[in-house]
């Protein structure tokens, strides 16, 4: 997706995780996909460089559909699709 | 679902950091986690001293940057990584009889909550048997 696709997406559950450093995003991702349902879409802005790898590897691994990640001022938006 | 068991048989504060730290990816990759502690962990693991771990394992000149470090980054202290991995898998502490017995203790009210329950070397090796990870630290 581009990124206007991926900003103009409807966002089901946003995980705020930038106040944290690995593995706080991660984790917070983790609690929070358990909160939405298959086929809604959350967003996880971090600005933590290892979860900017490790979040998608993690979502592929469990199921979920990786749709790409933004880059903004200091931090990234990571979008993902639950499986 | 995948098994990881790790030995653990430090206090020291920054091994218990690195353990913690494990525990919570192995936590979100959905692992079953076996934590046995051994040998001197068990101090850690005391109701009256868990709180206050603060020695390092080694270069301990870096001791107060280490801290302000992680003081500055917001990161979780070492038992709420511990927690946070429970709360979100299947994982559970034992603690060896002999860990307990160096650290002056040996009933589960001598432990914080943390700890499921006091076990032998055996149970330890079983599970290191069937685990598909294992990490000693």
């Amino acid at each position: 997706m581009t990124n206007e696709e991926l900003q103009a997406l409807n966002v089901d559950k946003s995980v705020d995780a930038r106040g944290t450093a690995c593995p706080g995003p991660l984790l917070a991702a983790k609690k929070a996909i358990g909160e939405i349902n298959s086929g809604q879409i959350m967003e996880v802005l971090s600005a933590d460089e290892g979860t900017r790898k490790d979040i998608p590897k993690w979502a592929a691994k469990k199921g979920h559909e990786y749709l790409g990640t933004v880059e903004d001022s200091g931090y990234f938006k990571i979008y993902m699709k639950k499986g | 679902m995948a098994k990881m068991t790790m030995g653990l048989s430090t206090s020291s504060i920054d091994k218990l950091i690195s353990a913690g730290v494990i525990l919570s990816g192995a936590a979100a990759d959905d692992m079953e986690v076996n934590v046995f502690v051994l040998v001197n962990a068990g101090h850690a693991f005391l109701k009256n001293k868990a709180a206050d771990i603060s020695n390092m394992s080694e270069d301990i000149q870096t001791s107060e940057e280490f801290k302000a470090s992680l003081e500055k980054l917001s990161t979780p202290s070492w038992i709420e990584f511990f927690e946070m991995a429970k709360e979100l898998t299947e994982m559970k502490v034992h603690i060896c009889s002999l860990a307990g017995k160096i650290a002056g203790a040996d009933k589960m009210e001598d432990f914080i909550d943390l700890v499921d329950d006091i076990c032998g070397i055996g149970e330890y090796i079983e599970s290191v048997q069937e685990s598909d990870v294992n990490i000693f630290i």
